[in-house]
């Protein structure tokens, strides 16, 4: 008798646990497609991981660096840990939890981010956060991260939060319950399509230039970590014209790097000698980089990387050459097919 | 001689008469441009606490278009006219586009929702604008607490007044204002 009702208590459990943890895979938004950038901390996990370089930061490393011309023109192992509007405690947190897995030779950081002190929006939050793997990291960067209308345990259980989209589920939402398409190239978001830069607005006055403490803790923080695992920490600051880089804040990253004895590449600088042009080389009017742009810049870095760091050619290395080859198709599929978009009108 | 007399009298009256007049002419001209100066004035006044009375928080008009923030865009943008410049500014990761239109004095920024703009902030350019308590760039700090009291916050380096989710941001520089700005708080959320 006692054997039953403990059957049953289980089962129930079971039953109730079960059905949760379903409903929950269905309402959690997918990021398949439209707002992809969602999807990409977590694509991250099913990669082999040997990667030689990442990528941290936000839109600025993920739209403007491609890990294949790395690779295609300079044997680069490398992969792009970007998500939109990542903030800096995001990247160290990030960086903590990619060293749980593989130890790269360099990690090139863009210092965008510095410009936030605190938490900013749950939504860019969530696109960052859901996608790791549960760690102490992950633990951490949702305490760092959360707003204060944010709650823990709504990344406990995100079914918390999500609860009220089943009047928005989609197809998506039950093809992708359980398996995701990739939606990047080894953590880079590929856009083919062109709208020239201009009218770019003054840059908006600041009460206060300065950095804020807790963006330099966590910069701090990056810097002693890539130290303690002996890693090459490169500090770039993308080409993108807006939003606007303040000549102030140039001169505290070049303090910083200085001080630090840190590599610091400004790309706004760069331009002409790598070759951007921004009439031909942006998707949004000088934001991101298109694919073009994006490649340019990547044989500069790669350049750079190959030059400058210990960062070594692997294009000898079969098994991962053979990997590379599948990735580059699936590449220029990705390209073709936003061309033929382009060309039926859907951009 | 009597003619002569009366000649002289009725000149002196006429030339009196004529001054007099004149003088009232005068008057009355100042009299009615005052008039109509403080009559004006007072529609101003009327016409400016109809409009406080119709928006929340802090306005700005510009040419008698009321630019409230969090409202449609599309009808101010309508009265404003064509901007000096526009840029599309698409958020990263998220469906639509914040736009920003530049004027002769001031910046208007939108925000996209549900398919529709709506106006984010409002930045001055310049001294030729003012906000409709009488602020403009180049006030002094004192002048600003007079027409604003004194319950601001400092936020990021500004000096921040807040009403009905509506900031007014304003930046002090040795004593003057150096930057005046209206912004929503519903992005900050």
């Amino acid at each position: 008798m006692n054997k039953k009702v403990i059957l049953r208590f289980f089962l129930s459990a079971f039953i109730v646990l079960g059905s949760l943890y379903f409903l929950q895979r269905l309402l959690v938004p997918k990021y398949a497609s439209g707002i992809v950038e969602g999807a990409m901390i977590a694509e991250y996990y099913q990669e082999e991981k040997n990667h030689d370089v990442i990528f941290i930061g936000d839109c600025e490393v993920y739209e403007n660096f491609s890990p294949q011309v790395l690779w295609d023109d300079f044997g680069i192992n490398s992969y792009i840990r970007g998500s939109a509007e990542q903030l800096i405690w995001q990247s160290y947190y990030i960086l903590e939890d990619t060293l749980r897995y593989e130890k790269p030779k360099a990690v090139v950081f863009n210092i965008q981010s510095m410009q936030f002190d605190k938490p900013q929006k749950e939504a860019y939050n969530r696109m960052t956060l859901d996608g790791m793997e549960w760690s102490w990291s992950k633990v951490k960067s949702i305490k760092a991260s959360m707003t204060d209308k944010e709650k823990y345990l709504d990344y406990v259980f995100p079914i918390l939060r999500y609860h009220s989209r089943w009047n928005e589920l989609s197809k998506d939402d039950i093809n992708y319950m359980f398996k995701k398409p990739k939606v990047s190239h080894n953590g880079y978001y590929m856009r083919v399509d062109v709208k020239p830069a201009g009218n770019i607005p003054d840059p908006k006055p600041l009460g206060d230039y300065h950095f804020g403490k807790n963006a330099y803790r966590y910069l701090d923080d990056i810097v002693e970590l890539c130290d303690a695992n002996d890693i090459q920490l490169v500090l770039v600051k993308a080409p993108s014209l807006y939003p606007f880089w303040y000549d102030e804040w140039e001169e505290q990253i070049v303090e910083y790097a200085k001080e630090k004895k840190l590599p610091y590449i400004n790309f706004l600088k760069l331009t002409e000698e790598i070759g951007i042009d921004y009439n031909t080389d942006t998707y949004d009017g000088g934001l991101h980089m298109n694919l073009s742009g994006a490649e340019k810049l990547s044989r500069y870095m790669g350049a750079y990387l190959i030059n400058e760091t210990n960062v070594s050619d692997r294009r000898g290395d079969a098994k991962l050459s053979k990997s590379w080859e599948e990735k580059r198709r699936l590449y220029e599929m990705d390209a073709q097919k936003q061309y033929e978009s382009i060309n039926e009108g859907e951009y | 001689m009597k003619k002569k007399l009366v000649i002289l009298m009725l000149f002196l009256f006429i030339s009196g008469c004529s001054k007099d007049n004149g003088k009232t002419a005068a008057s009355v001209e100042v009299y009615e441009s005052e008039s109509s100066k403080e009559q004006n004035t007072k529609q101003e006044i009327e016409s400016k606490e109809e409009k406080e009375a119709d928006y929340k928080g802090y306005a700005f008009v510009y040419d008698d278009v009321v630019i409230e923030i969090n409202a449609p865009a599309a009808p101010v943008l309508e009265k404003l006219g064509e901007a000096n410049s526009y840029f599309e500014a698409p958020s990263c990761a998220f469906d639509g586009i914040d736009k920003i239109y530049t004027y002769n004095s001031f910046e208007l920024d939108t925000y996209p929702l549900d398919g529709e703009d709506f106006v984010s902030s409002v930045l001055f350019k310049d001294d030729t604008v003012a906000t409709m308590e009488g602020i403009c760039i180049g006030d002094s700090a004192e002048k600003l607490a007079e027409a604003y009291g004194e319950t601001s916050t400092e936020e990021d380096g500004k000096t921040v007044y807040c009403k009905d989710g509506i900031k007014l941001c304003f930046i002090i520089e040795d004593g003057c204002i150096s930057s005046i700005e209206y912004k929503t708080t519903i992005l900050d959320e």
